[in-house]
C-alpha cells in the first residue's frame, strides 16, 4: 500500500492553482455567489482549451488523458480555487453514457463542444412527483415521422437557463410503468415549447423548473434505443452513484479551525484552546479523512474496473452535513452572517456549509435510496422498494 | 498512489484467516472467557512465526511493516482469538528497535509473553490488558523504557470483566529493568503506543465486520409480520452504515500503517483517528447488529452477544474514545497554549 501522492498529482494541482490564479479573479466568484448559476461559459470555454472538461478522455477526443485520480485531483483543486463546477461536471455525466450508448453521428456532432467546453448538458431526470423515483418517470414522448413530440414538466433542471441540451428521460410506450418504456433524448434547450422558469435555493444555488409543450426533438437526438432508455439511464446513475463526490468534510473542518484559531468564545477563552471545541474539531478533521479516504478508493477502483457502492456518496454527504451544524454551533453569530457582510468570518463560509450541505445528501441519490443500495449490494439484503 | 495489498499480504491474511478458523472457534472463545487466554491457540500463533512478523530480521523476526501485523489483528478481531495481540506485536518491534535481540529469543518462540504498559503512571498502579498472562511488561517509567517481569508467584488469574480479557493488576511487580533513557527512548515508547493504537483499530475493524456478517444474515432469514425483517428499512439501513464506516475505517487504518512506517509527520493523529474510528464503529456495528436479534441477541448461547461485549471492551481497555479525539487535537492542531476549559 501507498498513500503518497505520486508527483503528477502535485504538478495537476499546480497547474490547476497558476490556472486558478490567472483566471479566477473576485469577481468570478462573487458573480457565482450572486446568480448561483454553478456554470461561468468564458471560464469553462478555458478549461476545455486545456482539455480539462472531459479530463479522462483521450487527448485525441478533446480530453487530456487523464486516469481518474489525476481528474479527482485536477476537480478538486479546481473547486476550492473558486471555478463554478456544477455545470460543467453535471454535462459529463450525459456526455459519459452518450460516447458509451449514442450513435456515432450523434456522438460526432456533440462531443466534441463538450471537450472543448462550448457545449453545456443538464440532467432531466426528476419531476415534481418523482423525486429518487426517477423511473416514475411521465413525461410523454411520441414517435411522429423522424421527429418526436415531447410534453410534460422537469424539476430541479440545474443550470437549465445556460445549458444548451438537456438529457430528458421520456416515458415512449403509453401505459408502460417503472424502467420499461422509455426513451432518453438529448433536447436542445432553444426549441420552441421549452419553457424555464427559475427555482432559488437557501444555498443560494439556482435551479429551474423546465415545461415541455409540444416540443419537437429530432430523431436524430435520441441517445440509445427507442423505449430503451433504461440501460442508458443506468449507464448514467451508475456513473454519478461511483462518481467521487469530492467530499467537502475536510474543506468545512478547515474553515471551522480556521475560524477557531481567530475567535474567542462567551467565555472570553479563545476557542482553540476549548476541550469542547477541540473535541468537535478533531471529529471534523477524522470525518474529512475518512471521507477522502472512500472518495480516493472510488478513483482507485475505477481506475482497476470495480464499484465499491455508493458509500463513498453516502459518507461524504452525511459527513458534511454534521460537520457544518456543529461549526454553526461552535461559530454562533460570527458564523452566520452572509459573505456580504464585512463582518462575516471566514469569509462567510460558514453560513454557506451549513446552507449547501443538505442538498448534497440528496441529488446524485437521497441518502435513504444509497443505504438501501449498499445493503443490497454488499450484504444480500432483499430488495424494500416494491418493484413495478 | 496503490490501495491494493501485496500477495505477501493477502497470504498471511489467509493463513491467519485460516489458523483463528480452526483454532478459535466460538467454543474456544467461551471457553477461554475467565482466563481470557487460550493456551493451545497462543502455541499455534506462536509456531506460524506470528510474534515475529513485524521484528527486524537481524533479531530473527520476519521484517514486515505495521500493515502486515494490522492484517493479523483483523482476523484475530474477526474470530474474538482469546490471545494477545496488539500490545505483544508492539512489545516486540520495540524491543526489536532498542536491539534487544536476546529478550527477544524466547519471546518469537511465544514461552515468554511480553506486553505493553500503555497507561501513564507506575505500572503498579494500572489495571494490565494481559497482566494475568504476561511475563513481562515494557513501561515508560519518567524517561526511560524499562522491561518489568511478573510479580513473583503472581497467580495467572484473570479478574472478570466485560470482555474476557486476561486483566490483571501488578500492585508490587517484579524485577525492573531499564533498557533506554533520553528522548529517543520516550519516542520509542510512544510509537509503540501508537501502534496499539492502530491494531486495536484493527482488531475491532475485524470483530466488528464478522459481528456485521451476522447480523444481517440473521435479518436476511428471520421473519416478522410475514417477511424478512430485513425488508424493513428501519432494520436494513443502519448496517448500511455499518459497512460504510467500516471501509472508512479499514482505509484509515492501513493509511496510518502507511505513516507509521514512512514516519509521516501525520501518523500521530492518522493512529489516533483510526483508533476513534474503529472504536466507535465497532460499538455501533455491533449494537445493531446485536439489537436485530431482539431477544435472542441477549441469550448467551448466541455469538453476537459476545461481539457486543468486546467491542466496547477491547476499546476502553485501552482508553476512551472521546479523550483520544483530544489526542488527535493535540496532534493536529498543536497542544492547548493557554488556559482552555
Amino acid at each position: 500500500m501507498e498513500f503518497a501522492e505520486p508527483e503528477n498529482w502535485a504538478r495537476i494541482r499546480r497547474e490547476a492553482e497558476e490556472f486558478v490564479a490567472e483566471h479566477v479573479t473576485r469577481d468570478v466568484i462573487e458573480n457565482e455567489r450572486r446568480t448561483g448559476d454553478g456554470v461561468d461559459r468564458a471560464l469553462t470555454r478555458k478549461l476545455g482549451e486545456r482539455g480539462w472538461i472531459a479530463s479522462g478522455w483521450p487527448i485525441a477526443e478533446g480530453g487530456a488523458g487523464l486516469d481518474p485520480f489525476e481528474a479527482a485531483a485536477l476537480w478538486d483543486a479546481l473547486r476550492k480555487g473558486g471555478v463554478p463546477t456544477a455545470g460543467p461536471g453535471t454535462t459529463m455525466l450525459p456526455a459519459n453514457a452518450i460516447r458509451a450508448t449514442g450513435s456515432a453521428e450523434l456522438k460526432a456532432r456533440i462531443l466534441p463542444g463538450v471537450a472543448a467546453g462550448e457545449t453545456l448538458i443538464c440532467l432531466g431526470y426528476t419531476e415534481p412527483a418523482g423525486g429518487s423515483d426517477v423511473f416514475a418517470c411521465a413525461t410523454r414522448s411520441q414517435r411522429d415521422g423522424a421527429e418526436w413530440i415531447v410534453n410534460g414538466q422537469k424539476i430541479f433542471t440545474t443550470f437549465a437557463h445556460i445549458a444548451d441540451y438537456c438529457f430528458l428521460l421520456t416515458r415512449s410506450q403509453p401505459g408502460s410503468a417503472g424502467p420499461r418504456g422509455l426513451t432518453m433524448f438529448l433536447v436542445p434547450l432553444d426549441s420552441p415549447g421549452v419553457e424555464i422558469q427559475a427555482v432559488h435555493t437557501m444555498g443560494h444555488e439556482r435551479t429551474n423548473i423546465v415545461f415541455y409543450n409540444d416540443v419537437r426533438v429530432a430523431d436524430a437526438n435520441r441517445v440509445g434505443e427507442a423505449h430503451g432508455g433504461f440501460a442508458v439511464m443506468r449507464a448514467a446513475l451508475e456513473a454519478e452513484q461511483n462518481v467521487a463526490p469530492g467530499s467537502r468534510t475536510a474543506w468545512v473542518a478547515k474553515d471551522a479551525l480556521e475560524f477557531a484559531r481567530t475567535h474567542r468564545g462567551p467565555d472570553g477563552a479563545e476557542l482553540i484552546n476549548d476541550a469542547l471545541v477541540r473535541e468537535r474539531l478533531a471529529r471534523m478533521a477524522m470525518e474529512g479523512e475518512v471521507a477522502e479516504l472512500l472518495d480516493l478508493r472510488v478513483a482507485f477502483l475505477d481506475a482497476e474496473g470495480d464499484k465499491p457502492g455508493p458509500v463513498s456518496a453516502l459518507f461524504g454527504p452525511e459527513s458534511y452535513v454534521r460537520a457544518s451544524a456543529a461549526t454553526i454551533d461552535i461559530a454562533g453569530t460570527a458564523g452566520m452572517l452572509d459573505w456580504t457582510d464585512p463582518q462575516s468570518a471566514v469569509d462567510g463560509s460558514l453560513d454557506a456549509h451549513y446552507r449547501s450541505a443538505v442538498a448534497t445528501t440528496i441529488y446524485g441519490g437521497s441518502s435513504e435510496v444509497l443505504r438501501s443500495l449498499i445493503v443490497e449490494n454488499r450484504l444480500g439484503f432483499p430488495r424494500s422498494r416494491p418493484r413495478r | 498512489m496503490d490501495l491494493s495489498l501485496t500477495r505477501e499480504q493477502r497470504a498471511v491474511r489467509e493463513t491467519f484467516a485460516a489458523l483463528f478458523g480452526k483454532q478459535a472457534t466460538p467454543a474456544r472463545v467461551r471457553r477461554a472467557e475467565s482466563t481470557g487466554f487460550d493456551q493451545l491457540l497462543w502455541r499455534h500463533y506462536a509456531d506460524v512465526g506470528a510474534l515475529g512478523i513485524g521484528v527486524p530480521s537481524d533479531c530473527g523476526g520476519g521484517e514486515g511493516g505495521l500493515l502486515e501485523l494490522a492484517l493479523v489483528a483483523e482476523e484475530a478481531g474477526g474470530h474474538l482469538a482469546p490471545i494477545p495481540v496488539a500490545e505483544t506485536a508492539a512489545g516486540a518491534r520495540l524491543l526489536g528497535r532498542l536491539g534487544e535481540k536476546e529478550l527477544l529469543g524466547p519471546i518469537l518462540r511465544g514461552s515468554v509473553i511480553v506486553s505493553l504498559a500503555t497507561h501513564p503512571g507506575p505500572v503498579s498502579q494500572q489495571m494490565l490488558v494481559d497482566g494475568a498472562i504476561a511475563d513481562a511488561v515494557l513501561a515508560l517509567d519518567g524517561e526511560s523504557v524499562v522491561y518489568v517481569t511478573r510479580p513473583n508467584g503472581l497467580p495467572k488469574t484473570a479478574r472478570r470483566n466485560l470482555g474476557g480479557l486476561p486483566l490483571a493488576p501488578w500492585y508490587a511487580p517484579g524485577a525492573t529493568t531499564v533498557l533506554a533513557e533520553g528522548d529517543g527512548a520516550r519516542t520509542a515508547f510512544d510509537a509503540a503506543v501508537d501502534e496499539v493504537r492502530v491494531l486495536r483499530a484493527a482488531a475491532l475493524i475485524g470483530l466488528a465486520s464478522a459481528a456485521v456478517g451476522i447480523g444481517s444474515r440473521y435479518a436476511i432469514v428471520r421473519e416478522a409480520f410475514g417477511q424478512p425483517i430485513g425488508m424493513y428499512q428501519a432494520v436494513a439501513h443502519p448496517f448500511a452504515d455499518a459497512v460504510t464506516a467500516l471501509d472508512g475505517a479499514q482505509l484509515l487504518v492501513r493509511k496510518a500503517c502507511w505513516a507509521m512506517d514512512s514516519a509521516h509527520d501525520d501518523a500521530p493523529a492518522l493512529a489516533a483517528m483510526a483508533f476513534v474510528f474503529a472504536a466507535e464503529t465497532a460499538y455501533h456495528a455491533t449494537t445493531h447488529s446485536l439489537h436485530v436479534h431482539g431477544g435472542y441477541g441477549f441469550m448467551e448461547e448466541y455469538d453476537i452477544q459476545l461481539y457486543y461485549r468486546r467491542a466496547k471492551a477491547w476499546a476502553a481497555a485501552f482508553a476512551d474514545p472521546r479523550r483520544e479525539l483530544l489526542t488527535v487535537a493535540d496532534r493536529r492542531f498543536g497542544p492547548v497554549t493557554t488556559g482552555g476549559r
